[in-house]
């Protein structure tokens, strides 16, 4: 074997034009590929990453929440969820795996600013800030994907952060201030309703009835606060309830649906909404692993440990949350796919063509090795070596290059926006840290290019040896 | 020399009743014409006749490159209609060697090389291949030359690296299809007189086909065929 190879080593230098031209596409070919699919990785990682740092890798629902309970906090929160997050966090087989566990009440109702007249429904969630702050700092992959703080605090419970969409509709943005946040035309604030004063009247009686633990409502809201706003919801036991926010800051949130309607506040104050004086529940419990590769086992264990406690929980993971994340991944794992293939085809049709010249041009010596004792399957061997040659030279050509090409992109400081993203996230490439990808274009190519020298291999194997010799 | 056996009455190569007809596009071109013939053993063999007589086609079939549309050839004994594709092939590898009139060498190789390539077609495992390598290359006078590739060497030095590449294997036959045609007078009277110094040292049999009157007056046995028919044997005591 060593032998074929030294020989078809030297045979693919016969023609160097031809043999370079080919081995060119080759490495084309696995530029493309590396290059591409390292872009790729990278939004994968991104999106993982981004996913990760804001939802964690786990939610734990009440059974059912996930399909029917979005609309209905109260009926699907979990009872006593801090005694879960103990029984998680304090499980041998979990613990070495958790980066953070934290509650989460996610909500919806009415926003208001009322002394502007100006009210519209919002998407909320309750957190826990500071869980949160070390959340965004996981970044398992030196993803680089900036994903912004709050700025909450676990001790200022009365003030939220809204999206830039929600403070322009309430607006807010003369006191927030910021880009994308522009006051309104003068006419449209001017047109006071009766029923914007109802509905603030509403904010004020029901923060001092419902109330809240530690007696602040919305009179209580920080004194010359000037973008505080009520919130409203119907509580667990169907009573509509208000509780008075201050908005701290209006942060873009990307899609313009959800900038135009959330508002995050710190959990305490999203319960006193919900819950009012009632047994404070949380819709999910969130789980940030120390990696994704945990995650199975992670899954595994809590369904087991919740079996084994008898309590009706449900484990999502963030692929199954957001159908988005797999969509995107599917979309781009089709565009890698179709690129790949063509590159492939342009590699076979190339490194076909050389070979067939090849055989071409050897017949007379395909017949002398013949006529000296080399059978059909030593002279097919020979010419699928070329073949492996060519496609290993290109393809190791085209990875190094692709290489060398990422490492300059990734030190060039570029930077892209995503779909949906708000911050610019570094423009990397990930083909060092794909050995999987690195791998496949190398030995996929190379195969490629075997595969390719199959067909001219059969036609110098199958060559009648006087047909050849006689050849000019 | 080991392995030269012959068949049971002596001749090395015996063929009986064969006919080769090939195709050209739609013409049918005669080859042989039921033709039955014995060559002997370690004698210096010439087939002569014009061009187109079927000289190749009978040095084709003798060197089994080739198979007869009818007939019987024995090489050494063996019925050749009865080897596969691949035992022929290893039954050329250990028992004939060719030497072509265009040399045939293998660019991408040196003249150590492609001497060697033959041993190791064979089958011929490292050392000794190497050993006879240099040793055939000395006997051919072209020790000095070993690492030059053809394009490096003279029409004769070529020719002599095919015939070491022929016989570095000691086989019972070695085939040449007229050796000297592409080689001037002088240098083809020194490739004649180093096969016949070879042939008489291995005692090997050589097959020539020839116009060269050098070579016909040098033959052992004499071969002429005519329109694909043996119109006489010479045979010399």
């Amino acid at each position: 074997m060593a032998q074929i190879l030294d020989l078809a080593t030297r045979n693919v230098w016969r023609n160097r034009r031809r043999s370079l031209t080919t081995m060119v596409a080759v490495a084309v070919g696995a530029l493309s590929i590396v290059l591409f699919g390292g872009f790729v990785a990278n939004i994968f990682v991104g999106i993982e990453t981004t996913m990760v740092k804001t939802a964690g890798h786990i939610h734990v629902y009440r059974n059912g929440y996930f399909l029917f309970g979005s609309g209905d906090p109260s009926g699907y929160g979990i009872a006593r969820y801090r005694d879960v997050m103990r029984l998680i966090e304090q499980d041998a087989e979990m613990k070495p795996m958790l980066e953070v566990v934290t509650p989460r009440l996610q909500l919806s109702g009415i926003a208001g600013n009322f002394a502007e007249n100006v009210s519209k429904t919002f998407l909320g969630v309750g957190l826990v800030p500071s869980d949160r702050e070390r959340m965004i700092a996981w970044d398992a992959y030196k993803a680089l994907v900036p994903v912004p703080s709050y700025g909450l605090d676990d001790a200022r419970p009365e003030e939220a952060v809204v999206g830039v969409g929600m403070a322009r509709m309430l607006h807010l943005c003369r006191a927030l201030g910021g880009k994308n946040c522009p006051t309104p035309p003068a006419k449209a604030v001017a047109a006071q309703t009766q029923e914007g004063a109802a509905l603030a009247a509403l904010a004020t009686a029901e923060g001092t009835a419902e109330g809240t633990a530690d007696g602040k409502g919305a009179e209580q809201a920080p004194a010359g606060a000037t973008a505080r706003i009520d919130l409203l919801a119907a509580t667990a036991s169907g009573a509509p309830n208000a509780v008075p926010v201050t908005v701290i800051a209006a942060k873009s949130m990307g899609a313009k649906p959800l900038d135009e309607s959330f508002v995050v506040m710190p959990i305490a104050q999203a319960q006193r909404l919900v819950y009012g004086r009632g047994e404070p529940r949380a819709t999910a419990i969130v789980l940030q692993l120390k990696s994704t590769s945990m995650l199975p086992a992670a899954r595994a264990r809590l369904e087991a440990l919740f079996k084994s406690e008898g309590l009706d929980l449900e484990v999502l993971d963030f692929a199954q949350l957001d159908p988005w994340y797999n969509q995107v991944r599917g979309m781009f794992t089709a565009i890698f796919g179709f690129i790949a293939a063509l590159m492939a085809v342009i590699v076979l049709f190339t490194v076909v063509n050389t070979m067939s010249m090849a055989v071409v041009e050897r017949t007379r010596e395909i017949g002398t090795l013949r006529a000296l004792g080399m059978r059909r399957g030593a002279i097919r061997r020979l010419f699928l070596a070329e073949g492996a040659v060519l496609g290993l030279i290109g393809a190791s050509l085209g990875v190094g290059l692709a290489l060398l090409l990422a490492w300059l992109v990734n030190g060039s400081g570029m930077t892209w926006t995503p779909p949906n993203n708000v911050e610019p996230v570094p423009l990397l490439v990930r083909a060092a840290g794909s050995p999987s990808l690195l791998a496949l274009a190398w030995a996929g190519l190379a195969a490629v290019a075997v595969l390719s020298s199959l067909f001219p291999a059969n036609r110098a194997a199958r060559l009648e040896i006087v047909e050849a010799l006689r050849h000019a | 020399m080991p392995g030269h056996a012959q068949g049971p009455d002596g001749d090395l190569i015996r063929l009986q009743g064969v006919s080769k007809t090939y195709r050209l596009g739609a013409v049918a071109v005669t080859g042989l014409v039921d033709v039955d013939l014995a060559l002997r053993r370690e004698r210096f063999s010439v087939v002569a006749g014009p061009s187109g007589s079927g000289k190749t086609t009978l040095l084709n079939l003798v060197g089994c490159i080739d198979r007869p549309d009818k007939g019987r050839i024995e090489v050494r004994g063996t019925d050749i209609a009865g080897l596969d594709d691949d035992r022929l092939s290893d039954f050329r590898a250990r028992t004939i060697g060719y030497i072509f009139q265009g040399f045939n060498l293998v660019p991408v190789l040196s003249a150590f090389e492609n001497v060697e390539q033959s041993l190791r077609i064979a089958g011929i495992a490292g050392k000794e291949r190497r050993e006879r390598t240099r040793a055939m290359l000395a006997s051919v006078g072209l020790a000095d030359k070993a690492a030059h590739k053809p394009d490096e060497l003279s029409g004769g030095q070529r020719q002599r690296v095919a015939i070491a590449r022929a016989l570095v294997k000691e086989p019972a036959l070695v085939l040449a299809d007229e050796p000297t045609a592409n080689l001037d007078s002088a240098t083809g009277k020194q490739i004649l007189d180093l096969m016949h110094d070879m042939q008489s040292r291995l005692k090997t049999s050589f097959v020539f086909s020839s116009h060269d009157p050098q070579l016909v007056e040098r033959a052992d046995d004499l071969v002429t065929i005519r329109d694909g028919r043996v119109v006489e044997v010479r045979r010399a005591a």
